[in-house]
C-alpha cells in the first residue's frame, strides 16, 4: 500500500510542509521496510496548517483538536501499546494550547513520536505570533510587535523529562526524514522539532539557514543543555545546533504498566485480550 | 419503624467507621440503613457528620430529627441537640477518651448496646473489620457502659449495602471496561477510587493525567484503539472537557461519561450536592450531535445504567452521559434486590492495527477525508439526526422512567437522579404516584401520557430552576406549574418533604 493519498494538497505552493510530509513518508517508508507494518502506525495531528498532513499521509489515525494532539496519542498508545504513534502538531498548537500536556508526555515517557512543525507564526489564522516567535514580530492581531520572551521548547523537553530530543530544518528532506526514522525507533517519549519558515507571515527562518550545523549528543544531559542555550529562538545571531540534541534510555510508559506490558507480550490491544 | 441517628465529629476522627460498622451489623440482622454523609472541604478539623437512618422497611432518606446523637467532640452536640426528638439519647465521648484512635469503635459499640443487640454480633463483628485487641477491647467497654433502650430483633431480610460510586464501578466491571480514565475532583472521585482498586485483579487500567481536557482526549484515543472507555469527571471538569464531547460527536468514537454533579456555579459547595448540572449534561459541547444523557436514582439502577450507557455508545459510536451527583455517589444505600444481568458490550468496528482507520474533528467524507463540500455536509448532518432517531429506538428497550406508589392515583409526583430514595420515603401511604425518568436524552414519550393522566402534578428537584421540567415543557410542550425545588446543597429530607407534598398536593 502506498503511503500517498489523492486528496488534493492545500498548502501554500512552497510550503516547507510539503517537505516534511516527504519526510515523513520517507521515514515511515524505510521503517516499513524493516517490518513495520502501516496499519500499526497510528497518527494524530492537531488543528493548523501543519494538520493537513492528516490527508496526505496513507495511515490511520485521529484527526484531532488544537492543541489535544498528545493526549489524543496518549489515549491511542494506552488503548493498544503495540501501535506505533506518531503525533503532528504545529507549535502554536504544542507551545501556546497544548502546552501542559507537552511538558507531561515529556514527563511520562510514553513510547510514542511528536513531530512540530515550528513556522513560529498561527498561519491557518492568518499569521498571529506563537510562542516561539521572535521579538518584535507584528501580525494583524499584534501590531505594536511581540514584547513576551520566546519560548525556548527544546530545553524545556530537556527539563521535562523527554528521553529523545532532536531538531532539524525543513528544507533538508534526507536528515528531517532520519531524525524521524530514528525518533519512531527509539524507546520512550521522542521530540522532533522541525523549524520551518511560513512563507507567507514569517520568513525569520530562512534568514537564519547558515547558522545551522549538524550535532549528535547522546546521554550527556549537561552537554544537551548547552546546546539548547545556543539559540533562545530570538536572537538572529548564534548557532543553531539541529540533530539529536539527546537521547537516553528510560523506562517508558507501558513498561511500568503492568497491564499494558501483558498486552505488548501478546501483541494486541485491548479489543483483542 | 424507622430511627435516625446523627454520628458527629471532627475530619479525620473516623465517623465513617462508625457508621460503616453499626450498618453491617444492621444488615446482618436484617434492618435496612441509609447512611447520608456531610462532610465540608476539610482533611482534618471542621465538624464531620453522618445520619443514619435504620428502618424494617425499605429506606433512601433521612429525616430533619433524629433519634439519636453519637458524638465524636463536643461541638457535635452543640450543632445537632435542636434536632434531637424528645426522649432521644446522646452519648458524649468523655467517658470514652481513654481509648484514643478507637473512641469510634467504642461509641460503636454504645450504640449497638442502646439497640438491642447482642454483644457477640458486635464483637464478631468487630473481629471481621479490625481483628485487633485494642479495638474489641473498646468495643467491649462501650457496650457495658450503656443501657438499651430499643429491643430490635433479627429479621429475614437479605440486604446489600452499597454507594453510588461502588455501583458505577461494579455496572463498569460488568460492561468489561478496559479503560478508565479521570482526573480527581468530589463527587466523582469515588469511581476513581474504586475503579483504581480493582484495576488489576479485573484486568483493566485506570489512568489520571494531568487535566481533564487531557482526559476526555486520551478517552478518545483509547477507544478509538478499541478499547472499552470511561472517563469520570465532575462539573467544572465537565466544562473543559466539552470539546472533547464535540469531537465524539464528528468522529464517532463512542465515549462513556460519568458525571457526579455538585453545586456550582464556580467552585460552589464542592463537597455537597446538586441537580444542576442535567442541563449541560444535555447540551454541553459546540455544535448538533446525538447523545445518550442517563441518571440512575440508587446503586442498582447505578449497576445496570452504567451497561446500558456502554452498550448504546459502543453500538452507535455515541456519547454516553451518566449523571450522578453527591448524594447518589457518595450516600450509602441498602437494598434486597439484583441487578439484571449485564448486556454484553461487543467492539465490532475495526481499529488501527487491524486496517487504516481514520477518525475526523473535521466534516469528513467516509474515508475520513475532510471536506467543506456543501452537500456532504448537509448529508453527514442528516446523518447525525438519523443516528438519534435509531438511538431512541434502541433505547425503548430500557427502562427510561418507572413508576412508583399508587398506579391511579390523579397525584403524581415527577423526579430524577438521587431525589428517588426521599420521594419514595415521603409519598409512602400518601395518594400520590411517583415517575422517575431514568433517561433524560432520549425522553421517554409515555412521560406526556402520565402527565395528561393526572390532575396534580408536582416537580421535585434538588436545583434551583427546574431543569427537567424545563426539558419535559421543550419535548412536550406542558409547563409543570407546582415545582418544589431546592437548592441548599443538601439533599431533600423525605420528612420536609413530605410537608411539602401534601401542601401542593
Amino acid at each position: 500500500m502506498k503511503l500517498d493519498t489523492k486528496n488534493t494538497i492545500t498548502w501554500c505552493p512552497g510550503c516547507p510542509n510539503y517537505k516534511i510530509c516527504e519526510a515523513a513518508k520517507l521515514a515511515i517508508f524505510r521503517l516499513m521496510k524493516n517490518g513495520y507494518k502501516q496499519k500499526d502506525f497510528a497518527m494524530v495531528t492537531g488543528i493548523g496548517c501543519h494538520a493537513k498532513i492528516f490527508d496526505y499521509l496513507n495511515i490511520g489515525g485521529i484527526y484531532g483538536l488544537h492543541g489535544r494532539v498528545l493526549p489524543t496519542a496518549l489515549g491511542i498508545k494506552l488503548g493498544n501499546p503495540n501501535l506505533h504513534v506518531l503525533g503532528f502538531a504545529g507549535d502554536g498548537d504544542t507551545y501556546a494550547e497544548g502546552i501542559s500536556h507537552f511538558i507531561h508526555a515529556c514527563r511520562y515517557n510514553n513510547d510514542m513520536t511528536l513531530i512540530v512543525h515550528d513556522n513560529r507564526s498561527f498561519s491557518l489564522t492568518t499569521g498571529q505570533g506563537t510562542p516561539t516567535s521572535q521579538s518584535g514580530y507584528k501580525s494583524k492581531a499584534e501590531p505594536l510587535g511581540l514584547v513576551n520572551l520566546t519560548l525556548n521548547p527544546i530545553k524545556l523537553a530537556l527539563v521535562s523529562g523527554a528521553s529523545f530530543v532532536a531538531r532539524c530544518n525543513a528544507r533538508n528532506v534526507k536528515h528531517t526524514a532520519m531524525m524521524i526514522e530514528k525518533a519512531i525507533k527509539h524507546k520512550g517519549f521522542s521530540f522532533v522539532e522541525i523549524l520551518q519558515d511560513c512563507i507567507v507571515f514569517n520568513l525569520d527562518i530562512n534568514n537564519l539557514d547558515k547558522n545551522m550545523h549538524r550535532v549528535e549528543n547522546k546521554n550527556n544531559m549537561k552537554k544537551a543543555m548547552v546546546l539548547a542555550d545556543k539559540w533562545n529562538y530570538d536572537n538572529i545571531k548564534g548557532k543553531i545546533p539541529i540533530g539529536i540534541l539527546y537521547q537516553a534510555r528510560r523506562k517508558t510508559l507501558d513498561e511500568n504498566w503492568p497491564q499494558l506490558v501483558k498486552l505488548k507480550k501478546k501483541k494486541v490491544g485491548w479489543k483483542r485480550i | 419503624m424507622r430511627l435516625n441517628i446523627v454520628i458527629g465529629g471532627s475530619a479525620g476522627q473516623g465517623i465513617n467507621k462508625i457508621s460503616g460498622i453499626v450498618s453491617k451489623i444492621m444488615i446482618n440482622q436484617g434492618y435496612f440503613t441509609f447512611n447520608y454523609r456531610d462532610y465540608p472541604s476539610i482533611i482534618r478539623g471542621g465538624h464531620n457528620f453522618n445520619i443514619l437512618s435504620i428502618s424494617d422497611k425499605r429506606v433512601g432518606s433521612y429525616e430533619s430529627k433524629v433519634d439519636g446523637i453519637i458524638a465524636m467532640d463536643n461541638n457535635t452536640v452543640k450543632v445537632h441537640k435542636k434536632d434531637l426528638k424528645k426522649g432521644g439519647f446522646i452519648i458524649r465521648p468523655d467517658d470514652f477518651l481513654e481509648y484514643g484512635r478507637n473512641l469510634n469503635v467504642a461509641l460503636a459499640g454504645c450504640l449497638i448496646k442502646i439497640l438491642g443487640f447482642d454483644k457477640k454480633i458486635l464483637i464478631d463483628e468487630i473481629k471481621k473489620e479490625l481483628n485487633n485487641k485494642k479495638s474489641i477491647n473498646a468495643a467491649d467497654k462501650g457496650f457495658e457502659a450503656e443501657k438499651k433502650i430499643f429491643s430490635l430483633k433479627k429479621l429475614k431480610n437479605k440486604i446489600n449495602i452499597m454507594s453510588g460510586s461502588q455501583a458505577v464501578a461494579i455496572g463498569a466491571v460488568n460492561s468489561e471496561i478496559n479503560l478508565y480514565i479521570a482526573y480527581p475532583m468530589t463527587p466523582a472521585t469515588g469511581v476513581l477510587h474504586e475503579l483504581a482498586a480493582k484495576q488489576i485483579k479485573n484486568g483493566f487500567m485506570v489512568f489520571q493525567p494531568e487535566n481533564e481536557v487531557a482526559v476526555v482526549n486520551a478517552g478518545l484515543g483509547a477507544s478509538f484503539s478499541g478499547a472499552r472507555t470511561m472517563v469520570g469527571t465532575s462539573g467544572g471538569g465537565f466544562d473543559l472537557m466539552c470539546e472533547g464531547l464535540s469531537l465524539q460527536g464528528m468522529s464517532e468514537i463512542p465515549l462513556v461519561v460519568y458525571l457526579a454533579a455538585r453545586p456550582g456555579p464556580g467552585t460552589g459547595v464542592p463537597t455537597y450536592t446538586s441537580q444542576g448540572d442535567l442541563n449541560i449534561a444535555l447540551r454541553g459541547g459546540h455544535g448538533e450531535f446525538p447523545r445518550v444523557v442517563i441518571a440512575p436514582g440508587d446503586p442498582v439502577e447505578a449497576i445496570e445504567k452504567t451497561n446500558e450507557a456502554f452498550y448504546l455508545s459502543e453500538k452507535f459510536g455515541c456519547l454516553s452521559i451518566l449523571l450522578s451527583d453527591k448524594h447518589l455517589a457518595e450516600s450509602e444505600f441498602s437494598f434486597d434486590g439484583k441487578a439484571k444481568k449485564a448486556l454484553k458490550v461487543k467492539v465490532n468496528r475495526k481499529v488501527p492495527g487491524e486496517c487504516i482507520v481514520k477518525a475526523s474533528s473535521y466534516e469528513h467524507d467516509k474515508h475520513g477525508n475532510t471536506t467543506e463540500d456543501a452537500s456532504i455536509t448537509e448529508k453527514n448532518a442528516i446523518y447525525r439526526l438519523k443516528k438519534y432517531v435509531q438511538i431512541k429506538r434502541a433505547a425503548k428497550r430500557f427502562e427510561m422512567i418507572k413508576i412508583y406508589g399508587k398506579k391511579n392515583s390523579k397525584n403524581l409526583v415527577i423526579g430524577w437522579g438521587s431525589t428517588k430514595g426521599a420521594i419514595l420515603d415521603a409519598i409512602e401511604g400518601l395518594d400520590f404516584k411517583f415517575l422517575q425518568v431514568l433517561y433524560m436524552m432520549p425522553l421517554s414519550e409515555q412521560i406526556k401520557k402520565e402527565i395528561l393522566k393526572a390532575k396534580n402534578v408536582v416537580l421535585v428537584e434538588n436545583n434551583l430552576t427546574g431543569q427537567l421540567g424545563r426539558l419535559i415543557r421543550e419535548k412536550t410542550g406542558i409547563k409543570i406549574e407546582k415545582r418544589i425545588l431546592k437548592y441548599d446543597a443538601r439533599p431533600f429530607l423525605s420528612d420536609e418533604l413530605r410537608k411539602e407534598l401534601m401542601k401542593v398536593r
